[in-house]
Parts: C-alpha cells; sequence; structure tokens
C-alpha cells in the first residue's frame, strides 16, 4: 500500500492493510512486463503526488500551499425587534453602530475583508438573525457571516446578541450575548468581534483592550508630554496627566487598572503608578537617584526597573506591597529595559556591558545572564510576547531603528519594519501583532502597527503625535 | 635526396600524421548513429505545480443561485438573545441545519482524453524522480498485486490519468484554500479532509475530517479552526471540473492539506 509522506505522528487513515491477492493466474507475459515497468517508473513518481488507488479506496491528493488573503466577511447591521430609544441613540441605531465597529475591527487585522454593505444581496430581520439565507450570502462570496441583536433590558442596558456562521457549510460557528450600558455599546461590539476573530482563526482576540502611549505636542525644544489611554481602534481618547511634567514609557498592570510610567515630577525623574479609576499617581519608593524604564510582572506583584546608582544603572525588582527591592543585576554600565517572559520565570532586558547596546535573558533572580543579540548593529527596547515564543526589540543600525523579532534564544532574527525610525514595540494581548512609534525625519511622531508577519503595516489614529504605546491585556 | 627535400618530406607526413589523427579521432567515434535512434523526450510534468485545467474562481457563478430559504425541518421557537448575566452564552438552541441543496443537473463535459501511456518516454523520468523522492523504497511486489487487484474486470488504470485527476484537484482547490498561517503551531499541523463527490461535480453533504496531525490539549482552538479551513475550500471549490469518464477515481477524494510551502 502506497501511502503519501505525512509529517511525524500522522494518523494516517484507515486503509486496508494488505488488498486481497488476485486469484492465482499466471499473468500474459506482456502484462507482467508492463506492470514491472509501471512499478519502475510510475511508482516514484506518482509516490511524491498521491497513492495510486486500490480498489474502493479514495484518490488521494496533496495540497501543500493555499492563498493568504483576508476572509470575505459579511457583517449586516445588528437587528432589533422594534427601535427603541437609549441614552446611546436607538437599538437600531446602535445595531448599525456595533455592526461598523465589528467591521472595522476585523478588518483591522489584516485578516478578513468585511464585504461593502451595498452589496448585501439581502437585509437581516430579527428571524433571519438566527436563521440566515446562506445562499444570498453566497452569491456575494461572503465567507463567513456576522449576525445579530440589540434589545433593551428592563434596567435600561442593552443585550448584544452575537452570531457567527459558516456561509459555505451553514453552520452555526459560535453565539454569545453581551449585556452592557447602552453607552458601553462598543465595548459589546469588540467582544463580539473577538468572539468571531478567535472563531475563525484559533486563536485569542485582541479587540477589547485598550492602549497607554504618550501624546505628544509642541515644538522640538519645548515638547509637551501627557499620558493619554483609549481603546485599542483609537476610540475612547482621553489625557490622563496634565503635561506640566515630561513622563515617559507608561505600561499596564496585568489588572489594566494601574499603569506605571517614569515621570520627572519636581525634576526628580522617578518610578510612578496611576491608578485608573481614581486618577492618583503615587511615586514608587524614595529612592534618592533616577528610577527608569518600569514594568509589571506578570501577576502584578511585582515591578522591575532601572535605577542609576553613582553612574551604574542597574535593574531592580520591587515587591509592590512590601516595597522590598532586590538588585538583579551588578555589572558596570546601563542595564535597562527589562521586560518579563509571561510566566514570570525569565527576564529580557537591555545592556552595554559588552561594549554596545545588547539584548540579555536572565533568571527572574538574576542568575544565568546571557547575552542573545548578536546581529550587526545595536538592540533595544525589548518585550517579551505574551504567547512566550518572540521577544520584539528595536535594532539600531545603519542610520535607522527597526522592529524585529527574536526568539528567546536570540535565533530567528526577523525586522518587521523598513522605515527611518521606528522603536518601541509592545505586543497585542494575543501575540499576533505589534505596536510601535515611527518618527518622521524631522516630521511627526505616531502610533502605528505591524502584524507578526511584517504585514499589514497601520497607522493607530491619535488626536495629536504619539510616542512610546503600551497594549493592555485583553479587557474581562 | 637533399637535406632541403628531406626537410620538405618530413613536415608534410608530420601535417598529414596531424591532420589525420585530429580527424581520425572525429571519424572514429561515430557519435551520430546513435542519434538516429534518439528517443524523443516527451516531459510529463506530475509533481509540479499543475497547469491542467484552469484555477477555479470563489465566484459567485460558483456559487449556487437559488434565493430559497432552506426550510427547517421543524419550526424551533426563536431562541431570545437576551442573558440576564453578563457575558454569558446564550441559550443554546440550533437551528435546524438547512437540507442539502439538490444537486444541479451540470452539462455533461468532452472528458479530457487521456493519452496511452507511452512506456518509452517514461524512463527519462525515473532518474529525475528517485532523488527527489522522499518515498522510502516501495514494496513492489505488493503493489503489484494492488494494481492486479485493482484491475480485475478489464478495467485500467492509467497511472498518469491517475496523476492528472490529482493534479486537477489539487489546481482547483488549493486556491481555495486559506490557512492560518500565523498560528504558533501551524507549522506542525496538516489535516486530511475526505469528500465525496457527484457526478456534476459537486460535493455530496459535508465533507469530513480523516485524520489530523498537530493537535494537541492547548491549541484545541486552533487546530479546529484550521481543519474547517480545509473544508471550507473543498465546498467553496465545489463543483469539481473533472471528466466525467473517471468519475469512478474521483467520486471520493482524500486531499491532505499540509501549509508547508507556506510557512
Amino acid at each position: 500500500m502506497v501511502v503519501t509522506p505525512t509529517k511525524a505522528g500522522a494518523r494516517l487513515p484507515a486503509y486496508p492493510a494488505k488488498v486481497p491477492v488476485a486469484p492465482k493466474r499466471p499473468l500474459p507475459t506482456l502484462r507482467i512486463r508492463c506492470y514491472t515497468l509501471l512499478m519502475r517508473i510510475i511508482v516514484p513518481v506518482l509516490a511524491v503526488a498521491f497513492a495510486i488507488p486500490a480498489a474502493a479506496a479514495p484518490i488521494r491528493v496533496d495540497i501543500n500551499s493555499g492563498i493568504a488573503q483576508p476572509l470575505p466577511i459579511a457583517v449586516p447591521a445588528f437587528a432589533t425587534a422594534a427601535p427603541v430609544a437609549t441614552e446611546a441613540g436607538t437599538t437600531a441605531e446602535i445595531g448599525g453602530r456595533v455592526a461598523q465597529v465589528i467591521a472595522n475591527d476585523l478588518k483591522s487585522s489584516g485578516l478578513f475583508r468585511p464585504l461593502d454593505p451595498a452589496a448585501y444581496t439581502t437585509t437581516v430581520g430579527m428571524p433571519d438573525v438566527t436563521r440566515p439565507q446562506f445562499a444570498n450570502w453566497r452569491t456575494i462570496a461572503a465567507q463567513a457571516l456576522v449576525t445579530g441583536t440589540v434589545s433593551v433590558n428592563p434596567d435600561g442596558g442593552i443585550t448584544v446578541g452575537c452570531y457567527a456562521y459558516d456561509v459555505f457549510s451553514a453552520e452555526e460557528l459560535a453565539r454569545q450575548g453581551f449585556v452592557t450600558t447602552a453607552a458601553g455599546w462598543r465595548r459589546a461590539a469588540h467582544k463580539c468581534a473577538d468572539l468571531v476573530y478567535s472563531r475563525l482563526t484559533g486563536e485569542t482576540g485582541y479587540f477589547d483592550s485598550r492602549i497607554v502611549y504618550v501624546s505628544e505636542t509642541g515644538s522640538r525644544v519645548k515638547r509637551i508630554k501627557r499620558l493619554a489611554v483609549m481603546d485599542q481602534d483609537g476610540a475612547g481618547h482621553r489625557f490622563l496627566t496634565s503635561g506640566q511634567n515630561l513622563v515617559l514609557t507608561p505600561r499596564f498592570a496585568p489588572n489594566q487598572q494601574t499603569i506605571t510610567y517614569m515621570s520627572f515630577e519636581g525634576n526628580r525623574p522617578r518610578v510612578w503608578l496611576y491608578t485608573l479609576g481614581s486618577g492618583r499617581q503615587q511615586a514608587i519608593g524614595d529612592f534618592p537617584n533616577m528610577s527608569f524604564a518600569p514594568r509589571f510582572s506578570p501577576d502584578g506583584s511585582n515591578l522591575i526597573f532601572s535605577m542609576a546608582v553613582g553612574g551604574n544603572s542597574d535593574i531592580y525588582r520591587m515587591d509592590i506591597a512590601s516595597h522590598k527591592l532586590t538588585r538583579l543585576t551588578t555589572q558596570p554600565g546601563i542595564d535597562t529595559g527589562p521586560s518579563y517572559s509571561p510566566d514570570g520565570s525569565r527576564i529580557v532586558f537591555e545592556s552595554d556591558r559588552g561594549g554596545s547596546q545588547q539584548l540579555y535573558v536572565m533568571g527572574a533572580d538574576g542568575s544565568g545572564q546571557t547575552r542573545i543579540s548578536f546581529g550587526e548593529g545595536r538592540a533595544a527596547t525589548p518585550v517579551w510576547s505574551p504567547r512566550g515564543d518572540l521577544i520584539a526589540f528595536t535594532r539600531i543600525g545603519g542610520g535607522r531603528f527597526s522592529i524585529g523579532v527574536m526568539r528567546p534564544d536570540g535565533g530567528g532574527e526577523r525586522l518587521l519594519t523598513n522605515a527611518y525610525q521606528d522603536e518601541g514595540p509592545t505586543w497585542s494581548p494575543n501575540g499576533r501583532v505589534i505596536l510601535f512609534f515611527r518618527s518622521a525625519r524631522g516630521g511627526p511622531v505616531n502610533l502605528f502597527s505591524v502584524d507578526l508577519s511584517g504585514q499589514n503595516e497601520r497607522k493607530v489614529p491619535t488626536p495629536l503625535d504619539g510616542s512610546d504605546p503600551a497594549w493592555s491585556p485583553l479587557l474581562p | 635526396m637533399t637535406e632541403r627535400q628531406a626537410l620538405l618530406g618530413a613536415g608534410a607526413a608530420h601535417i598529414l600524421l596531424f591532420a589525420a589523427l585530429s580527424l581520425g579521432w572525429q571519424w572514429s567515434q561515430k557519435p551520430l548513429a546513435i542519434a538516429d535512434e534518439m528517443i524523443p523526450v516527451e516531459f510529463v510534468d506530475i509533481a509540479d505545480a499543475p497547469r491542467v485545467v484552469e484555477a477555479a474562481k470563489p465566484s459567485m457563478k460558483a456559487a449556487p443561485q437559488e434565493t430559497t430559504v432552506p426550510t427547517p425541518a421543524e419550526t424551533v421557537p426563536e431562541p431570545t438573545p437576551a442573558t440576564p448575566i453578563d457575558a454569558v452564552p446564550l441559550p443554546d438552541v440550533k437551528p435546524e441545519p438547512p437540507k442539502p441543496e439538490p444537486p444541479k443537473k451540470a452539462t455533461p463535459e468532452k472528458p479530457a482524453p487521456a493519452k496511452p501511456l507511452d512506456m518509452s518516454t517514461l524512463s527519462n523520468l525515473i532518474d529525475k524522480a528517485l532523488p527527489k523522492s522522499k518515498v522510502k523504497p516501495l514494496d513492489t511486489s505488493d503493489l503489484a498485486t494492488s494494481i492486479a487487484a485493482a484491475t480485475p474486470k478489464k478495467a485500467t488504470i492509467d497511472p498518469r490519468a491517475a496523476a492528472t485527476l490529482a493534479q486537477a484537484i489539487q489546481a482547483q482547490v488549493a486556491p481555495c484554500w486559506n490557512p492560518p498561517i500565523g498560528g504558533a503551531d501551524v507549522r506542525r499541523m496538516t489535516v486530511v479532509i475526505r469528500a465525496e463527490y457527484g457526478r456534476d461535480g459537486r460535493v455530496i453533504g459535508q465533507p469530513s475530517v480523516v485524520s489530523q496531525t498537530g493537535a494537541t490539549a492547548g491549541n484545541a482552538d486552533y487546530s479546529r479552526a484550521f481543519a474547517e479551513t480545509a473544508r471550507r475550500a473543498v465546498l467553496r471549490c465545489s463543483p469539481l471540473k473533472l471528466p466525467p469518464k473517471m468519475y469512478e477515481m474521483w467520486k471520493s477524494v482524500e486531499i491532505n492539506f499540509d501549509p508547508e510551502s507556506m510557512t
């Protein structure tokens, strides 16, 4: 029996182990020759592509590549039984906006192509939400369909029902209902988009998340930098600090209620904490020296940051509850930019101890410090992927700053961007997208996102210039 | 004989000898005689990218045009999506699956007549095929019996036709496959889908997953999505355009989807 080569561990289809032997009857010589030739000649050739079909066994075909194109998806306006007024408009209006936000989310991932609603051949009423007319969606070549409902709850809130379908197999893929305030309809839309994304790609979504960054305005010499936070798609933008003090490197805590950052408040550059709900700002520790480049541990119990003591910057860990400080590096030179692995067992950081800025990995207790970056130029601002398999960083060389990724052992380095100055990467919650900031030559500074494959580069809209972004984990 | 004559004679003899040697070397080769028996080489492109049929276009034409709603076998009460608790699954009332559409009668196509296999030309392929073959040496005796068994009633399996057939299927289905290549586990993942086809080239029923590699407890969502892209490719590229005369060979097809050349 001939079987196509498969990857290791393949469970092969249940072919008959041996084909019944034909009755023993001498075949004509010519035939035997013919078969011999067949065996010698055809078999090696065909075996590469497929197995010769024996009696009743299906013909076997190997497909080793397909197309990498965005999936055409239809997201018609979410239906409502009867338009009811809410604080955010009628349910019918909300239904239309929810569909737009979902389509925009899916489109921004680069993996989906929402179809133009003008091409729809059918409208979606309440009965069609759970029983779509798949034939109509097939005619416009939609491969997936998202339908939904918006209804008002007795307490004035809304429920957004979200349904995802495979158009060609006419199957329901997922459904979920989200209860929220009427004003919170955007989050319901992001949650629905996450549901669709995760069901169709098999990876967790990232749309219901936020971005904190440094909003910049003013001239080069008198730059005003303020902390700002917004939804992942740029909506719901608000400033957190007044701009009186220079701020840098904001980072979310895992609970997303706290942001740690560096502020020059009182002309003492120090690590601060910002509590989102209350707006409270609080300096961490009363260190006599400059502290900077803070980041939370994955469990939120510790902060790691750099502190300069006598011209030597080293990495410290501080227990947030007890304020106990542990020094992790002791080498001369600047050790900074620490970032935990998602399991909290290791830390990647940058150091110039070897003569130039390079990336190093160490245990969470500071043990086993090993250099991992060896390419041309310098490497800075490492961030460990939430998936754990990659480290994003800024590659500096040849007069350029580029965003790159490498494995935690330093192998498999790839550059994802190619512009004048791209730096400061941060990962989407699912580890598929990297956000960074791009400085044009002598021009504006903006936030950009790029897919892990280096494709789908997009500008993230901000009211003013933006730098130093940090992506939050997925909201609960 | 003067010295001059002797020198001339010797010179002439040398030239003659040189000419005889250089020309005689050519004559003695007699290489052209073989040219008379030169075998016409016909390159049979089997394992490479196919160019047998036009690629199927996932277009509106390919999609069925009926606009009638598939009537559910029984009417299910409309599930109310409202749930009082935050972010909980809706009541799990599934709509009845729509009936499979009746396959349209397709106009029978002229089958591409498979040329009889010219054994003499194929010997050229042996040497090329062997080093590339990733397969371990075959047990040919087993194969002989399998071929014999497969052809009991005067039916002939033309392996080239089978190769062409597999190539045709590959060429038509591959453009419809959009694998999720961004997944962390994509390098280990393959799936074999089995589909039954009607004579009109349409998939009958739902294609099924025969086997899958690379699926672990940790990537269940991803492996499911991966298998679904393969199934979607088979459904989208229906109907296949294949020679009706060979229907018995392609009425049941197993397709191994492996994005190895994309990752």
